[in-house]
């Protein structure tokens, strides 16, 4: 982590400490949210995209504005297909248009719904050679160190010992599943893929939302916050992506950095306005994660695929 | 689909997935609590049904799997139920203090002292109150705190019917049920699953009355739900996404479900769901033909368990090294 972003944490700690949480409702003229705002969108959130649950975290980091049993929003095991990077030109292709843009020139770009779903819906269960093809080449290994390969020398090696059939026995009636074993063949079904939990939390010194990633490998293993960046798209990963600790969880975790959130939140609802769509707070959560959808544009979370940025809102 | 009639119903076997935090506290407990203390830990794992047409779910362990004291006058952790994405069911966690003895322990005598208790639930009706004790699970490992490595194997204890049972007509719940059944019953799964009390068990039945109204049943409503007409199904939380094969849980539901009723033929429905409301394309209902299992008559013997997670290369356990978030070294140098 760089210096400036260091002594920008150590004062946005202590503001954090010595301001209360927002109790007025700045939602139209700034785009964040009181706390209380927070946990009505994402009551609203958990009741219409069910995937997302209220958490309650570890005790000792709570926090005391929010109710104990409503600390974050978090939804797992959502499978990520492809690196954020390999679709960038699809989407470039396909007339991706930026739509929010901000002073600096380096703005929000407008989302692009939910990629591929629609046509993967259309088709059958089974995983298609083509996504197969995909998830193949695109994999990116973990670094092996992360998972043992490291400091192991003084632990006694039990990779010798022989399975005796006792214990794993034969068993007709249990599915062999040929991907649980090392070298994989290449005719299995089974769609191997990188998968996420994504949180959000309330950031109280930006008054807003904020995302967290944690990614797990193709065998469920922890995956490197750093190869979490793949899964970013690349005009975002390490400039809007920043990785810190989670307030709620252990380790370090991808984040949307949320410093522009209530800028790029205002400009929505904005929009939405001129449209004479009188913004409802309860929905920020599914415009907010329409918009993060554009930093993470392969990771398929839940955030109701047809609400409409435009018209009056269907969900 | 992929059954001729009466092949043996193979089950997909359940995965896990271990969440950082839980090592984490298991790391805290050892240091401030437990010490040398190795006696075995109850903990809690969480499953849901199978929500993406491409990914089965898992046996998740998070941090607050683990009580955060360990208090030996109760046998169960402290859960919050009523989630709908975490079903809580009951584990057991045998953490050795040493390399050696994680390798010494009998995984075999663990496995049938934990599908005993699964055993015992079915034939005392405890599982037909608490129907999560069927999904039951062990987890054995090694946590070497000097090089934050973690060690650990998983088994989900299942009841062998021997001989198999075998499955006609497996396919999805879609074609299964007529438009008017399938049209209810997404309704019928949509208030069990919302509601607080019904969505965290994972174990229920499924009755279809002659007008072609979908029911969501408790266990215990067996005999009532027997003698009304109409369809009667078994159902349950499926992790897996597979669409030839039901997920693990099914078994030890089969088991329950022949030692209770002596039902020769069962009629199941693997629950899935597609963005948290079922999915009946993904679902699937089948016909397990059970054949006089050895083991189900005689009180005084248990059905042969099987249930440890399959070997990955040569070892039969996996292994993390979470030195990046727990040596205080390399935090520092991080945070300078």
């Amino acid at each position: 982590m760089v210096l400036s972003q260091k002594l920008h944490e150590a004062f946005k700690g202590t503001v954090e400490r010595i301001t209360g949480p927002r109790t007025v409702s700045a939602f139209k003229e700034k785009g964040v949210l009181s706390v209380s705002e927070f946990v009505i969108a994402g009551d609203n959130l958990v009741s219409k995209c069910p995937t997302w649950s209220w958490e309650s975290g570890d005790l000792n980091k709570r926090k005391s504005y929010l109710p104990p049993d409503k600390q974050f929003l978090i939804t797992r095991n959502v499978p990520c297909l492809r690196r954020a990077a390999s679709v960038e030109e699809e989407y470039e292709a396909a007339g991706g248009e930026v739509l929010l843009d901000n002073e600096d020139g380096d703005g929000w770009l407008a989302t692009h719904g939910k990629p591929k779903e629609e046509k993967r819906d259309e088709e059958e269960n089974l995983p298609s050679l083509e996504t197969l093809e995909i998830s193949r080449t695109k994999v990116v290994k973990s670094i092996p160190n992360y998972f043992g390969g490291e400091d192991e020398d003084d632990v006694p090696d039990l990779d010798d010992i022989e399975e005796t059939d006792n214990v794993v026995g034969t068993d007709p009636a249990t599915l062999p599943l040929t991907y649980q074993i090392a070298h994989e063949p290449d005719d299995d079904n089974i769609l191997r893929t990188r998968t996420y939990d994504v949180s959000i939390t309330y950031d109280k010194y930006y008054q807003t939302p904020r995302v967290w990633l944690t990614g797990y490998d193709e065998s469920r293993m922890l995956l490197q916050p750093e190869l979490v960046l793949e899964d970013v798209s690349q005009d975002h990963a390490r400039k809007t992506v920043t990785i810190e600790d989670h307030p709620h969880l252990p380790g370090k975790h991808a984040s949307v950095h949320p410093c522009r959130h209530g800028a790029v939140m205002k400009k929505i609802i904005d929009v939405l306005m001129s449209r004479g769509v009188e913004p409802e707070v309860h929905k920020y959560l599914f415009l907010f994660l329409k918009f993060v959808a554009s930093v993470i544009p392969t990771i398929e979370y839940d955030y109701t695929m047809d609400f409409d940025l435009g018209g009056p809102s269907s969900q | 689909m992929a059954y001729d009639y009466g092949s043996i119903l193979q089950f997909a076997p359940l995965q896990s997935a271990v969440d950082e935090g839980f090592w984490h506290r298991l790391s805290s407990l050892k240091l401030n609590q437990l010490g040398i203390d190795d006696s075995p830990i109850p903990i809690t794992g969480f499953f849901a049904p199978c929500s993406h047409s491409l990914l089965s779910n898992h046996l998740t362990l998070l941090s607050e799997s683990l009580p955060i004291e360990v208090r030996r006058d109760s046998s169960t952790p402290l859960t919050t139920k009523g989630n709908r994405n975490r079903c809580a069911v009951p584990g057991i966690l045998y953490n050795t203090n040493t390399v050696e003895s994680f390798h010494a322990l009998d995984r075999l005598s663990l496995l049938k002292s934990e599908a005993n208790k699964i055993w015992e639930d079915i034939r005392s009706g405890k599982a037909l109150e608490d129907s999560s004790v069927l999904a039951r699970f062990l987890l054995i490992s090694f946590a070497d705190l000097k090089i934050w490595n973690f060690h650990y194997c998983f088994a989900f204890p299942a009841l062998v019917l021997d001989p198999p049972a075998t499955v006609v007509g497996l396919t999805s719940a879609s074609q299964w049920f007529n438009f008017k059944e399938a049209e209810s019953l997404f309704t019928a799964f949509g208030q069990w699953r919302s509601s607080d009390l019904t969505s965290d068990i994972p174990f229920f039945l499924v009755n279809i009355d002659s007008s072609s109204q979908a029911s969501i049943k408790h266990l215990r409503d067996f005999e009532t739900c027997q003698n009304n007409g109409g369809k009667l199904l078994f159902g349950f939380y499926d992790p897996c996404h597979l669409p030839s094969n039901p997920g693990w849980p099914l078994r030890n539901f089969l088991a329950l479900i022949y030692s209770k009723w002596n039902l020769k033929s069962v009629d199941f429905l693997c629950y899935r769901e597609n963005r948290g409301f079922a999915d009946l394309r993904l679902s699937l209902v089948g016909t397990a033909l059970i054949d006089d299992p050895k083991g189900f008559r005689d009180p005084s013997c248990m059905p042969n368990p099987v249930g440890w997670e399959l070997k990955r290369g040569k070892k039969f356990y996996k292994t993390i090294n979470l030195a990046k978030s727990m040596d205080p070294t390399r935090l520092a140098i991080s945070a300078a």
